[in-house]
């Protein structure tokens, strides 16, 4: 941050799954309860809150999802600090982080917290609303039965003529993701999957299958920052947040933000700019600040695999790939998410977990840290980790980014 | 045995051309910058462009395109989509010659190719006691 360094001092999830006992707030109180905790730190000590609102307000728990940050407050009891709830879809959870960050590298604020806990929709998501006039997310629902991962199938289908991506590479990317979610002790599914198991799961949206597309989950996670210089007060192994960005799309993107009808596409506008935009400002705010060589500094990759088009796009967009080599990488066993040379999604991705969509990136800030302080288990990745980033990619076209390093 | 035909209806109005022997998507187009956009929007979504409404005209567009890319949705999705009775469906997105690409249902599941000609038509999505709700479909011609 330009005006002061912000550093992670404190990290706490509440395990991925389902729970149906327990309410949005208290799922966020456990993971709250555990960043404080490795931050060796009193709730008294929080200075500012920003929260993950889930999209659910129908679905969900009402104030709860619309106010998230009123609810998780009152839970661990009023201490009279500012709290904002934001909104961001899937990339909500970074989201509160940014805000968080800025809270702090403004100087206003020395310690803040970003929290997310989210009970997300099962199966396919539908609309909030039944207003037809004026709910473009009702409109696109009942017009087209298009759900979210008809978009996916679509574009993997594309993605297959244009590049020569294969059904096996769709598949591989499970069996690769899911070793590592069977090491992760907050991944909901721990099962390891074979190529075979993979192919033969039922197709859901041509050409992927059910293996190959995320589940949703419940979930909730917890990220305490302050300042570099106040961060050794609390911790041996303050990690730096050397950029944090939410990524909004460009006017005349060739691809689809999630729920709209139709797309303008431009020529020179390439797919995906919200991911890209958000990849672009995160590697400028780590260039400008920490000659950071970005993406040849990236140890270690947190990527969002909402479904195994995603995990190659999204090599695409972060490290800059030209068509065709992401699945060059993936049969190269590159991006093994141990023993690669660039693991990618160690914390078993959302493969294993499933999404908890506001708290998701969260989860894989959390996952970054732990890797970056060599605290994650039998999930840690074999190189040595200097720099870690995590990317989320959400409905509607919104997106984030993260880049983290030791501040040690 | 009630023969009375029923009234064919779109599900939501102002979104494709109804009663019509060629059913065309109704959009609007920026008449500064060309923009078009669907549905259609009360200001231009190109950042260059003056959020003024007179700049907005509504079009109707070709009604043929080329399909982009498609799938098959093999679950029902979950209310308030309704398609009755419920069969998997193909999908996707065609590029029109006004420089727009858009979704809706493909009238068939099999035999779909990246790049077919399509042309936009009306199907039905369920009925009731009424009236037979219709939304917009693109049907293979090639």
């Amino acid at each position: 941050m330009k005006n002061r360094e912000v550093a992670i001092i404190g990290c706490g999830l509440h395990p991925w799954g389902r729970f149906p006992e327990k309410s949005q707030p208290e799922l966020a109180v456990e993971a709250i309860n555990m960043a404080l905790e490795k931050a060796n730190m009193d709730w008294r000590e929080i200075e500012f809150i920003a929260a993950g609102s889930p999209l659910w307000v129908y679905d969900g728990e009402g104030v709860n999802n619309c106010l998230s940050g009123t609810a998780i407050e009152r839970q661990m009891g009023n201490i009279g600090v500012p709290v904002v709830s934001t909104a961001n879809a899937c990339a909500t959870g970074t989201a509160t982080l940014m805000v968080a960050c800025m809270a702090v590298a403004s100087g206003e604020f020395d310690v803040a917290i970003a929290v997310a806990a989210d009970k997300s929709a099962m199966g396919f998501f539908r609309p909030q609303s039944r207003n037809s006039r004026y709910d473009p997310d009702y409109q696109r629902f009942v017009m087209t039965g298009y759900t979210n991962p008809t978009y996916w199938g679509v574009e993997t289908k594309r993605r297959m003529e244009e590049v020569g991506t294969t059904e096996e590479d769709l598949a591989l990317i499970k069996v690769l993701v899911s070793k590592a979610g069977a090491k992760n002790p907050y991944a909901r599914y721990k099962k390891v999957f074979t190529m075979e198991e993979v192919l033969n799961s039922p197709m859901v949206c041509d050409p992927l299958r059910l293996y190959e597309i995320c589940s949703t989950s419940d979930g909730a996670g917890a990220v305490i920052v302050t300042s570099l210089d106040k961060a050794k007060k609390y911790t041996d192994k303050p990690v730096i947040v050397e950029g944090v960005t939410i990524g909004t799309g460009s006017f005349g993107d060739q691809s689809l933000p999630l729920y709209m009808l139709s797309a303008f596409p431009r020529p020179g506008v390439p797919t995906l700019t919200e991911s890209r935009n958000a990849i672009a400002r995160t590697y400028k705010m780590a260039r400008e600040q920490y000659n950071r060589r970005c993406p040849e500094d990236i140890d270690v990759i947190e990527l969002p695999d909402n479904t195994s088009w995603h995990y190659l796009v999204y090599l695409d967009c972060i490290l800059d790939l030209k068509p065709g080599e992401a699945e060059e990488m993936i049969r190269r066993g590159d991006t093994d998410p141990i023993d690669g040379k660039i693991p990618v999604c160690p914390s078993g991705g959302l493969a294993s977990c499933g999404e908890s969509v506001a708290a998701q990136g969260l989860y894989q800030v959390k996952s970054a840290v732990d890797q970056l302080k060599g605290e994650a288990g039998e999930s840690q990745v074999k190189k040595d980790v200097k720099v870690a980033l995590a990317q989320t990619y959400g409905y509607a076209g919104n997106n984030a980014a993260c880049l983290l390093s030791r501040g040690w | 045995m009630n023969t009375k035909e029923k009234n064919k209806v779109p599900l939501i109005e102002d979104m494709f051309k109804w009663p019509s022997d060629e059913p065309r998507i109704i959009a609007s187009r920026c008449k500064k910058c060309g923009t078009v956009s669907f549905p259609k929007l009360t200001f231009c979504q190109n950042p260059s462009c003056e959020k003024k409404r007179e700049n907005i005209e509504v079009i109707e567009l070709s009604n043929k395109g080329k399909l982009y890319s498609y799938t098959v949705q093999r679950y029902k999705p979950p209310e308030p989509f309704r398609y009755e009775p419920y069969k998997p469906y193909g999908i996707g997105m065609v590029d029109f010659p006004e420089g727009i690409r858009i979704w809706g249902m493909i009238t068939r599941m099999d035999n779909l190719k990246i790049g077919m000609n399509v042309k936009t038509t009306a199907g039905k999505l369920y009925e009731d006691e009424e009236n037979e709700y219709l939304t917009w479909m693109w049907e293979p011609v090639d």
